[in-house]
């Protein structure tokens, strides 16, 4: 296969898959905004910003869950 | 004289339902402040588009990931909508039923253990309606998130795979919906009786797993159990479910086990209260 047709086949994907890649973008952002706004985390907090910005979907969710410190 | 005045302005007595309003106000406030209102809608729409984007991509994604030897044909035949459907059901199943629960885990514990449950409840709040309106959030956020996410996988499903019928799509998100909220009124229930918040979480995910394990191993003599209600909404969204006395029975069983977990939850909170 060339490379013309798998940037062909590329462009055809994008707008299926832009959507999820938005969505993943949202939670990351509203998680790391959270994680360095708090005062204390479960945990050091740069490894929850490691965990956030590399684990796709489930990094955001653990923290979100597990991370935060009631107040 | 004014005092006078302002103190008895102060002890009128409210009734019962604005008592509860302020209450349910106080858990939706909740919800905004954590903006789980936000992330758990997101995660569920993000599961729900990727369940049909799958399926369709499964032979590219096949031929690009699988270490298959040059020239070896795949045939996959593309599932029907209905299909795809349930098996977006059966995502949130998992990790939409496990993201859920552990946002719930702690509703009452995490209150107990810090002492606002005493506080709450020294006011003129009866046990009962502080609970209902912790159910209440459960209610709103569940269904908002499955709304979303359903919504979204029905969108995605019609556009790249094909068109399911509304009232298919309908039928089983309201069946599925009482599914999510038996597993979260068994989190309710359990986090007023455990003081560990992760404890109840894996206790009510536990308790939902024998429950489906039981309806679907024996549909004989526990098919009539809450563990049914996924099978029901499968069928549903496959158009394939029929009126039984088998459902009937289903759905009367579910509300009653509701209605008795909240019950339950009701006097174990009253007890608490007192040793708190």
């Amino acid at each position: 296969m060339n490379m013309a047709e798998e940037l062909g086949q590329l462009k055809e994907l994008l707008p299926i898959i832009a959507p999820i890649m938005v969505l993943q973008l949202i939670l990351m952002v509203i998680a790391l905004v959270l994680c360095i706004k708090s005062s204390q985390t479960r945990g050091p907090k740069w490894v929850w910003i490691l965990v956030i910005i590399f684990a796709n979907l489930i990094g955001p969710i653990a923290f979100m869950v597990f991370g935060r410190r009631n107040e | 004289m004014s005092g006078l005045a302002a103190s008895e302005r102060s002890v009128r007595p409210s009734s019962g339902l604005s008592r509860f309003a302020a209450m349910f106000g106080k858990e939706l406030l909740e919800l905004v402040r954590s903006l789980k209102l936000i992330w758990v809608p997101i995660v569920f729409i993000a599961l729900g588009i990727m369940q049909p984007v799958t399926s369709y991509y499964m032979p590219v994604i096949l031929e690009k990931a699988g270490n298959l030897p040059d020239g070896s044909v795949i045939e996959i035949p593309l599932p029907t909508g209905a299909q795809v459907m349930a098996e977006t059901l059966a995502q949130f199943g998992s990790l939409g039923a496990l993201v859920i629960v552990l946002v719930f885990m702690g509703t009452v514990s995490s209150e107990r253990n810090s002492g606002a449950v005493s506080m709450i409840l020294v006011k003129p709040v009866s046990p009962a309606s502080y609970l209902v309106s912790k159910w209440g959030a459960m209610l709103l956020l569940s269904s908002l998130s499955l709304l979303a996410g359903y919504g979204a996988a029905w969108y995605y499903t019609g556009f790249l795979i094909e068109a399911v019928a509304f009232k298919a799509v309908l039928s089983s998100f309201l069946l599925y919906e009482l599914w999510l909220l038996v597993l979260l009124t068994l989190t309710l229930l359990l986090s007023t009786a455990l003081r560990s918040a992760a404890g109840a979480a894996f206790a009510a995910l536990g308790a939902g797993a024998v429950l489906s394990l039981l309806s679907n191993l024996f549909p004989k003599y526990a098919g009539w159990l809450p563990g049914a209600l996924p099978g029901f909404a499968r069928q549903a969204v496959m158009g394939s479910l029929e009126w039984s006395s088998r459902f009937g029975a289903c759905l009367v069983a579910t509300v009653m086990l509701l209605a008795a977990l909240v019950l339950l939850a009701n006097i174990l909170l009253r007890r608490a209260a007192a040793i708190d």
